[in-house]
C-alpha cells in the first residue's frame, strides 16, 4: 500500500511517467486512493494559500450528478421526440389512409386480372371461360394478396360453366361480377359463350 | 509546476467516456476554480453553483478540447466565460420583488441558493489550515525544506535535488513521506 501512496505522490507531481496507466486505473476504481490523492493536493493548496474560505467536500458530487442528470435528460427528451408509432391512432395517421386505398385496390386488381388472364390466353371450352381460370394461378394470387385489408381467396372449382367465391368477400364477389360482366361484354374471345347471349352475372353459389 | 502528463492522460479517458477520470479532474481543479470564480462575483455561495456550472460545461465541451493549451488553461476560460456571463445575466433581470417585513425572515432571496458559507464550512477551512501548517512545523528539515520548495517554490524534483545536494529518489522520498505525515493527520478531518 505504501508503494502505491508513493506512485499517486509522483502522480501528483507528474513523475509517474512508466507507470500512470496502472496508477490511474487503480485510482479511479478506489473510492480511498481518490481521497487521499484529493488530501495531497489540498496540502499543496494549503501551503499556497489557495484554500477557498469555505470547503464543500461534496462539491465533485454535485458536478457529478449535475452530469448525470443532464445525461438523463437529454436522454428522455430524444425519446419522447421519437415517440413509437404504436402510441399513435390509427385514425391520426393520415398518411395510413390512402395506403389503405391503394392496397385494397390493387388487390382487386390482381385477382382481376387472375381470373382474366385464362380468358385473352383461349382455355378449354369444357371448362368454360372462367371456370378454366388456371387454379394454381388463382393460388399464387392469393397468396400474394393474402396480406391485405381484403381477404380474396378463392376456390375455383372448374365443373362447368360455375366457379365461385368463398363466402368471405360478398363485396370483392359483386365487384368482380360486374368487371366480368363489362369485359365479357367486350372481350373478343367467344369461346364457351353463345353469341347472341349476354351475360347478366357471374352468380356465386351461396 | 506543471501536469500535462497527469492531466492529458485524465483528458483522454473522459474524451473516452470514462467519467471517473472526469471526477478526478473537478477534485484537483475544484479550489482553483472556486477561487476564480470568486474574483468575479462576490457571494460565497454563488461562487460554488458557478463552479459546478463551469465544470458540467467542461465536461460536455470535452470533446472539443484539442490538447493545444493545457487542460487548467482551457478551464479556466470556461469559468471565467460562465462567471461573466452569470453577471450579464443577473444585471438584465429587473429588480421586481419586495419582501415584506414579516417575510424577511423566511426569504430565501432572488435565486434561492444554497449557503455554503457555514459556521460548519468555514470552521472545517480553519481547522485544515492549522492541522496542515501544525503538521508541517513538526517536521524534520530535509523533509520540511522538500514539500516546501515543492509546493510553495514549484521547484522540479531534479532542481531540489541540486538545491538539497541530494539524489532525485531521495528527493521523491522525502516529499512523498512528508505528505503522508500530514496526511495521518488531516484525515480525521476529513473523513
Amino acid at each position: 500500500m505504501k508503494e502505491l501512496d508513493e506512485k499517486l505522490s509522483l502522480l501528483l507531481d507528474d513523475y509517474a511517467d512508466e507507470d500512470i496507466d496502472a496508477v490511474l486505473d487503480e485510482v479511479t476504481a478506489d473510492v480511498n486512493l481518490q481521497y487521499r490523492m484529493r488530501r495531497y493536493q489540498m496540502i499543496g493548496e494549503v501551503m499556497r494559500h489557495e484554500l477557498p474560505e469555505t470547503i464543500d467536500t461534496d462539491f465533485h458530487h454535485h458536478v457529478m450528478a449535475g452530469i448525470k442528470d443532464q445525461a438523463q435528460s437529454s436522454a428522455t427528451t430524444a425519446t419522447e421526440s421519437a415517440a413509437p408509432l404504436a402510441l399513435v391512432p390509427l385514425t391520426a395517421r393520415i398518411w395510413f389512409r390512402p395506403f389503405a386505398g391503394v392496397a385494397v385496390a390493387a388487390s382487386v386488381a390482381l385477382v382481376t386480372i387472375a381470373l382474366w388472364q385464362p380468358l385473352q390466353q383461349g382455355t378449354d371450352p369444357q371448362d368454360g371461360g372462367l371456370a378454366s381460370a388456371d387454379q394454381k394461378k388463382i393460388q399464387q394470387l392469393g397468396q400474394q394478396i393474402q396480406g391485405s385489408a381484403v381477404q380474396a381467396s378463392s376456390r375455383v372449382q372448374s365443373d362447368g360453366m360455375r366457379w365461385k367465391l368463398e363466402k368471405e368477400s360478398p363485396v370483392l364477389q359483386q365487384k368482380l361480377n360486374a368487371y366480368l360482366v363489362n369485359h365479357t361484354e367486350y372481350s373478343n374471345s367467344m369461346q364457351g359463350l353463345i353469341p347472341q347471349a349476354r351475360v347478366a352475372g357471374f352468380d356465386a353459389q351461396q | 509546476m506543471g501536469t500535462n502528463l497527469l492531466d492529458a492522460e485524465l483528458v483522454k479517458r473522459v474524451q473516452g467516456g470514462d467519467t471517473a477520470a472526469f471526477d478526478l479532474l473537478v477534485q484537483k481543479y475544484q479550489h482553483k476554480v472556486i477561487n476564480l470564480v470568486g474574483r468575479f462575483v462576490s457571494d460565497k455561495s454563488e461562487c460554488q453553483d458557478i463552479a459546478q456550472d463551469a465544470f458540467i460545461k467542461s465536461f460536455r465541451a470535452i470533446n472539443s478540447f484539442r490538447g493545444d493549451s493545457q487542460f487548467y488553461t482551457w478551464l479556466y476560460r470556461i469559468a471565467a466565460n460562465t462567471a461573466k456571463n452569470y453577471l450579464a445575466s443577473r444585471a438584465r433581470k429587473s429588480p421586481g420583488y419586495s419582501v415584506d417585513v414579516e417575510d424577511a425572515e423566511h426569504f430565501e432571496g432572488e435565486s434561492g441558493l444554497k449557503e455554503y458559507a457555514t459556521p460548519e464550512n468555514l470552521l472545517l477551512t480553519d481547522e485544515i489550515k492549522a492541522t496542515v501548517f501544525g503538521a508541517i512545523e513538526k517536521l524534520p528539515e530535509d523533509l520540511k525544506s522538500a514539500i516546501t520548495l515543492r509546493e510553495i517554490d514549484g521547484l522540479s524534483y531534479e532542481e531540489i535535488a541540486q538545491v538539497m545536494d541530494c539524489p532525485i529518489g531521495t528527493v521523491r522520498s522525502r516529499i512523498f513521506r512528508a505528505r503522508d505525515v500530514i496526511d495521518k493527520e488531516l484525515r480525521p478531518l476529513l473523513e
